[in-house]
């Protein structure tokens, strides 16, 4: 019995601590794989100190959640003090559930509530954007507050009340009283208060998400936003070093609970619990103070602001001996315009995410790289501004096939970056070359259990879509009732419907075929195993995508914007980023550049860069575009049916 | 002797009940005085207003001569022993004891001087350094009685200070708190609801109930001359009976006129009449002035207690005689022992036994634990 205790205990332990361990496993692995571990090193650390985005995001949710706990802390003892000073027993039952509230109220409510508040606020007084640091801090106050009320309440209500009136009685002014003989009782539950209020703030993501402004972003919206790639082990290093600082933090407040539960015992260790705890508030207190001053100094002289909006991991970060994009702009305007200028560089994870912020009208953007579909819907919706190409002279280089598009017929507002086109990836070891070719692999018998589908619908829709020959953008019902006959047909043959997942699971052969981006099929072939083979092929027709540069009418610097749009146009980070992207380009700086084709390789080369012929007929021809509500609605049905059969 | 505080007029009600109704109270110098009175009665906060830490709604507290409605706690010339003393957790003996001396920036000679001298008269010199949690209840007394007098005040407040020691403790630190009175000259005003208590310690007596004084006066006085049914009752025992003055000297009750030591009363005024237990001495019938027949008879060592009942009236005797139940008895009372109280809104209430019992009687007892 007691044996089958021990190992029931051990199962729960493995069950809770698995992950973590796994984490700190692959944060030490020399390769990218997170099915092989190829070796111990420490790269992944390095590469992590080297990114100056994530660690300014770091910096960030460190000064906001010590400012957060440090200002909850003051007020939520404050209130406490308040509250439990109420005479009337209904009015303080009241105020009590009232506290309570916030920290029942899912996240979700308490973050689009705050960030309706700023908005209204913030129009009330005229103010372009209402979100900003000042916002996420407001934010991030309001739902550690009641965590704070929470631990220092019962603290109080514990305490003696003849106490104050005892200090008063000999000599002390009520406020005296308060610092001499009411806060040293009270100390642990502030102390508790504070560390928790911390770990709080340094770990939300919804709130944050919703009341974030202009290039304040927390690491936990950094993380998310680089999930449109895969997370790289970098993040699993971060993550490991965040797990033991809150780890520490956790045993620091547990030695700090537990000698106040020895107060009852007699003399030393109180003693040496209230000096563990004044030295930890104290040296909490002068980390913020230290953090607040170098926010002002990093904030201090005369600079001009651009705020870029990106997808997650779509620059050039600086990352693995990269160039650094946005700090390469920074000083590119200074020596050539003696301009200070400090870019914000946000990123969001789809285009329907970047869309929701931009017209909440919250934020102000400069800057913003959306898609086709999207940027046409931007331009219905008279969010955009016409770009004045006379500041753009790189411009001449975009390769003719990229003018005139739909989504910008007249060349008014966009400059393209990347474009791509869907492929489809096999396994050569297991699938046979005669079966090659086209779309007609997905759903070849063959390879049944060993093929993966888009688990989006537009994407999933448009394989058997492209496969049937029906057009993608067709309104008509019927249209799509044929493509999900396909779909279900190819149903039983499917192993899962995924998106990231599928860097893994082509990587160790798990699977053996699928289609996707071919840019990502680079990094997968990168990372594949021994055993795997993979190649690549278009079938015909496919789909092509383009992400553009435009301005957003909320912009606040038109001609800093157009600036920096040059600025990406030109070689050498036109080159760095279409290297760290590995998607196509349309610039011909870059696929022109011969250090660039010989970095990439031919086999990369011809995969990224197919006969670009009839480009533009065949892109307006196949691309998505946005679908009606109506019609996005009846696909979204649809592929709900699919999905629960 | 000289007047140190004077209570004029005061009331205090919190929401709508009334704490204090027209309360006037003199303290004087050099004098250990007690609010005695039954939980609710209004005790405690009349304390907590000598001390500053509540303010009354009208009326005016005089401190020397001087009014000091508006003069906060920390500027008072009185200090406070709390019920459950007080003391602050984070601080060792020493350092409670020199609170005060701390808060006024005394020199550290005068400090250490002091407080060693504090803590050689509560008798817990050597215990300087001790946690506060370590000590036992008595000892946390002493250091909370230390705490307070270091500054010499004018006036001790004590607020039902032994409420929460043994019985045996109970008694040492009255003597000690008695004692310590008499050395220091300080005048005490101290708060219980324990009527022996109050008897064996006080110059002074102050009877309250319902946030009204019922009587003020030494000991004695209160124990053998009453102003009404209510202070009869609840100091000592008491059979408290209805009568009438037939003229001075002479009183009916119970249907017989008896020879007594009042006088100055209207003819054939009602009154309350009081004989305490110890007082009445049992006899054969055909000698009693009264009889009756017993109902029940209790051992309480000294004595028993018996519930003798005449003509459907329960009194209780105390008698080192022993009874039956059921026999018949006569009572005789010396005209000494009987106390005529005029009228009051407490006749009626109290002083009849029909419903007594010890086992009730204690558990009322238990019930008087302070509130506030």
């Amino acid at each position: 019995m007691k044996k089958f205790s021990k190992i029931y205990t051990a199962l729960i332990m493995l069950f809770l601590f698995a992950p973590i361990l796994i984490l700190l496993v692959f944060s030490f692995n020399e390769g990218k794989s997170l099915s092989v571990f190829s070796g111990f090193s420490l790269n992944w650390y390095v590469e992590l100190f080297k990114d100056a985005e994530t660690l300014g995001a770091v910096r960030n949710t460190l000064v906001l959640a010590f400012s957060a706990s440090i200002i909850s802390t003051i007020m939520g003892t404050a209130a406490a003090v308040g509250i439990n000073k109420l005479r009337n027993k209904y009015l303080r039952a009241t105020m009590d559930t009232v506290t309570n509230i916030p920290m029942i109220n899912p996240d979700i409510i308490t973050g689009i509530s705050l960030m309706l508040m700023f908005v209204f606020v913030g129009r009330l007084f005229g103010a372009a954007t209402s979100l900003s640091f000042v916002t996420m801090l407001i934010a991030h106050i309001t739902f550690c507050l009641p965590y704070v009320i929470l631990q220092v309440l019962p603290k109080l209500q514990q305490m003696d009340k003849a106490l104050p009136e005892a200090a008063m009685d000999l000599g002390c002014t009520p406020l005296r009283a308060f610092f001499k003989v009411e806060l040293p009782e009270i100390l642990p539950g502030i102390v508790t208060g504070m560390i928790m209020a911390f770990t709080l703030s340094l770990d939300d993501f919804v709130i944050s998400y919703f009341t974030s402004g202009n290039g304040f972003q927390t690491l936990p919206i950094r993380i998310y936003n680089m999930t449109k790639k895969t997370v790289t082990p970098k993040m699993y290093a971060l993550a490991t070093i965040i797990f033991f600082v809150i780890l520490a933090l956790l045993i620091i407040s547990n030695i700090i609970e537990s000698s106040d539960e020895a107060t009852a015992k007699p003399t030393k260790e109180r003693k040496k619990a209230s000096r563990h705890s004044k030295i930890i508030a104290g040296s909490l207190g002068g980390i913020l103070v230290a953090g607040m001053l170098g926010v002002l100094i990093f904030n201090s002289g005369k600079t001009q602001v651009l705020n870029v909006y990106n997808w997650g991991e779509y620059i050039s970060d600086g990352s693995e001996d990269s160039l650094d994009t946005i700090k390469a702009f920074e000083e590119y305007c200074f020596e050539n315009y003696g301009m200070k200028v400090k870019v914000n560089y946000s990123t969001f994870a789809s285009n329907e995410d970047m869309f929701a912020k931009l017209s909440s009208g919250a934020v102000s953007f400069d800057v913003v790289i959306p898609s086709d579909y999207m940027i046409a819907r931007m331009r219905d919706n008279d969010m955009l501004l016409p770009l004045d190409f006379s500041n753009i002279p790189n411009y001449q280089y975009i390769n003719e096939n990229f003018h005139g598009l739909y989504y910008d017929p007249d060349d008014l507002y966009t400059v393209p970056y990347t474009y791509g086109i869907i492929g489809v990836m096999y396994n050569a070891n297991v699938v046979d070359e005669a079966d090659v070719g086209s779309w007609d692999l997905l759903w070849n018998e063959k390879y049944k259990g060993d093929i993966l589908q888009f688990n989006n619908s537009r994407d999933a829709f448009g394989t058997a879509m492209y496969k049937l020959g029906l057009d993608v953008n067709d309104p008509d019902h019927a249209v799509w009732d044929r493509a999900l006959e396909e779909l279900k047909e190819q149903y039983p043959l499917v192993k899962s419907y995924v998106m990231d997942e599928i860097f893994n699971m082509m990587e160790s052969g798990e699977a053996a075929a699928a289609a996707y981006y071919a840019g990502d099929y680079f990094t997968i072939m990168d990372n594949q195993a021994e055993n795997v083979d993979l190649r690549f092929y278009y079938p015909e027709p496919t789909n092509y995508f383009v992400d553009a540069m435009c301005i957003p009418s909320c912009c606040q610097n038109k001609e800093l914007a157009e600036i920096f749009i040059n600025f990406m146009l030109s070689p050498e980070p036109a080159i760095a980023n279409a290297e760290y992207i590995y998607y196509a380009c349309p610039n011909s700086l870059v696929y022109e550049n011969e250090g660039y084709i010989e970095d990439m390789g031919e086999e990369a080369m011809e995969i990224l860069y197919p006969e670009l012929g009839n480009f533009k007929e065949l892109y307006n021809h196949y691309a998505y575009r946005s679908l009606s509500e109506e019609t996005l609605n009846y696909v979204t049905s649809l592929w709900e049916t699919l999905k629960i059969n | 002797m000289k007047k140190i505080i004077e209570l004029k007029n005061i009331r205090k009600s919190y929401d709508d009940t009334v704490v204090l109704d027209n309360i006037n109270l003199d303290i004087y110098d050099n004098e250990f005085i007690t609010l005695l009175g039954p939980s609710g009665c209004g005790k405690t906060t009349t304390l907590r207003l000598i001390g500053g830490f509540e303010t009354a709604d009208s009326g005016d507290i005089i401190f020397m001569g001087e009014n000091i409605n508006d003069v906060p706690p920390y500027k008072r010339n009185v200090n406070t022993v709390f019920q459950r003393y007080a003391l602050f957790p984070h601080l060792n003996v020493f350092e409670n004891v020199a609170f005060s001396l701390r808060e006024k920036k005394r020199p550290e000679a005068e400090i250490q001087e002091k407080v060693t001298e504090m803590l050689s008269m509560v008798a817990l010199s050597g215990f300087e350094k001790r946690s506060v949690n370590s000590l036992s209840g008595g000892q946390q007394q002493r250091v909370a009685i230390a705490r307070a007098l270091i500054n010499q005040p004018k006036v001790l407040l004590l607020d039902e200070p032994l409420a929460a020691l043994d019985l045996k403790l109970r008694k040492d630190m009255q003597q000690e708190l008695k004692k310590i009175q008499k050395a220091t000259g300080i005048t005490f005003v101290f708060v219980t609801h324990d009527q022996e208590e109050a008897l064996s310690m006080s110059d002074t007596v102050v009877v309250m109930s319902e946030g009204r004084i019922q009587q003020i006066g030494t000991p004695v006085d209160i124990y053998n001359e009453p102003e009404n049914a209510f202070v009869a009752d609840f100091i000592g025992e008491s059979n408290i009976l209805d009568g009438v003055m037939m003229q001075d000297k002479r009183v009916l009750f119970s249907g017989h006129v008896f020879d007594c030591l009042d006088s100055g009363f209207g003819r054939r005024e009602q009154v309350d009449v009081v004989v305490r237990p110890e007082d009445v001495d049992i006899v054969p019938v055909e000698r009693g002035m009264l009889c009756g027949v017993v109902t029940s008879v209790t051992f309480l060592g000294v004595h028993y207690e018996i519930i003798v009942d005449i003509n459907g009236f329960k009194w209780m005797i105390q008698t080192t005689d022993f009874c039956d139940v059921d026999e018949h008895i006569g009572l005789y009372i010396e005209p000494d022992a009987i106390h005529v109280m005029k009228k009051s809104e407490y006749s009626g209430m109290y002083g009849d036994y029909s419903s007594f019992s010890n086992e009730l009687d204690e558990l009322s007892d238990a019930e008087m634990e302070p509130e506030e």
